[in-house]
């Protein structure tokens, strides 16, 4: 799976299920203050991420992870 | 199918619990008990008199594998089932004076009451949230509010998961999910069958022992959802000993 097709499945799954506007999806957005994500939204996003890309995610994957850009880059690293 | 999980089922206020929400809600019951299957089994049937299921799920609280082994083989069992209702009430007592007091009934009490609260909280929390809705239930104490002398053990373990309680209703209110404890005084059961209850009640604005009974309609409406507006409480039911 490319960085394109990554960044195109957190994108569905943001808009389709955590009511995200579609152009506030840029790699600066902040997950909390952008997006509005809260630390709670963050247990749905990880079943969202087990089921997008098969990869197991836990609490401490998420530290350092502030910009849609970081999600990017943890969830590209999770698949390599 | 949704289910209530009641931690130390088998006896006393446990199973008074049980019998309660069988009665009251439409929740199926888990019966968690440690070591006595046959009460345990007599639980059961009294649940199901009810009309409702039971499933008797034997763990050990303080052992953190065994609580995630039972629970999640039983989901892997069970893949519809939300278990929408914990009552953390599993707890023992091992008193005595605290300068005389060794070190393994001070961990053993404290394993029970508030490791066990986080070993079985903790692994089904994230469900809860993603239900976005719920009920926590803690089985607390007097001991918890007030102190009490040969209780240091008890009496800190039933503190912290007050403790617990209130910072935990503050982090998931937003998903629906309420966490209120519940602090009995002196309730006749197997925990204060070695008490003298015609000495004790004079202390008791009540004039006496409150029943099981009595603690699991509390329990069963902190479960239900007339009570949906209620967390990070802890309500004493004492008789009025201590408010």
């Amino acid at each position: 799976m490319d960085k394109t097709e990554i960044i195109e499945k957190i994108h569905y799954f943001l808009v389709d299920e955590f009511e995200v506007e579609e152009d506030d999806l840029t790699p600066e957005a902040h997950l909390k203050e952008t997006l509005e994500l809260d630390s709670l939204d963050f247990v749905d996003l990880v079943v969202a991420v087990e089921s997008s890309f098969s990869v197991k995610l836990v609490g401490d994957d998420f530290k350092g992870v502030v910009l849609l850009q970081d999600f990017y880059d943890l969830i590209e690293r999770k698949i390599s | 199918m949704k289910y209530a999980l009641v931690t130390g089922g088998s006896r006393g206020i446990g199973r008074a619990v049980c019998i309660q929400l069988a009665q009251d809600s439409e929740y199926h019951i888990l019966i968690n008990y440690n070591s006595n299957k046959v009460a345990a089994e007599e639980v059961k049937a009294a649940v199901e008199a009810h009309g409702k299921t039971a499933t008797l799920l034997p763990f050990n609280v303080t052992d953190a594998t065994a609580v995630q082994t039972a629970l999640d083989t039983w989901q892997d069992e069970n893949k519809d089932a939300i278990i929408e209702v914990i009552v953390n009430n599993a707890g023992i007592t091992k008193d005595g004076m605290f300068m005389w007091m060794p070190q393994e009934d001070w961990h053993t009490v404290i394993n029970t009451s508030l490791n066990g609260f986080f070993n079985v909280t903790n692994h089904l929390v994230q469900k809860l949230l993603r239900n976005r809705y719920g009920r926590i239930i803690n089985m607390v104490s007097v001991s918890g509010l007030k102190g009490n002398p040969g209780q240091t053990n008890y009496a800190a373990a039933k503190g912290a998961v007050i403790a617990a309680t209130k910072s935990l209703s503050q982090e998931i209110a937003k998903r629906n999910i309420t966490v209120n404890a519940v602090a009995p005084g002196f309730i006749k059961s197997d925990m204060t069958a070695d008490l003298d209850e015609k000495e004790l009640k004079k202390m008791i604005p009540a004039n006496r022992f409150g029943a099981v009974e009595e603690v699991a309609h509390l329990v069963s409406f902190l479960a239900s959802k007339k009570a949906s507006y209620i967390t990070g409480e802890v309500i004493s039911i004492n008789g009025g000993i201590y408010s």
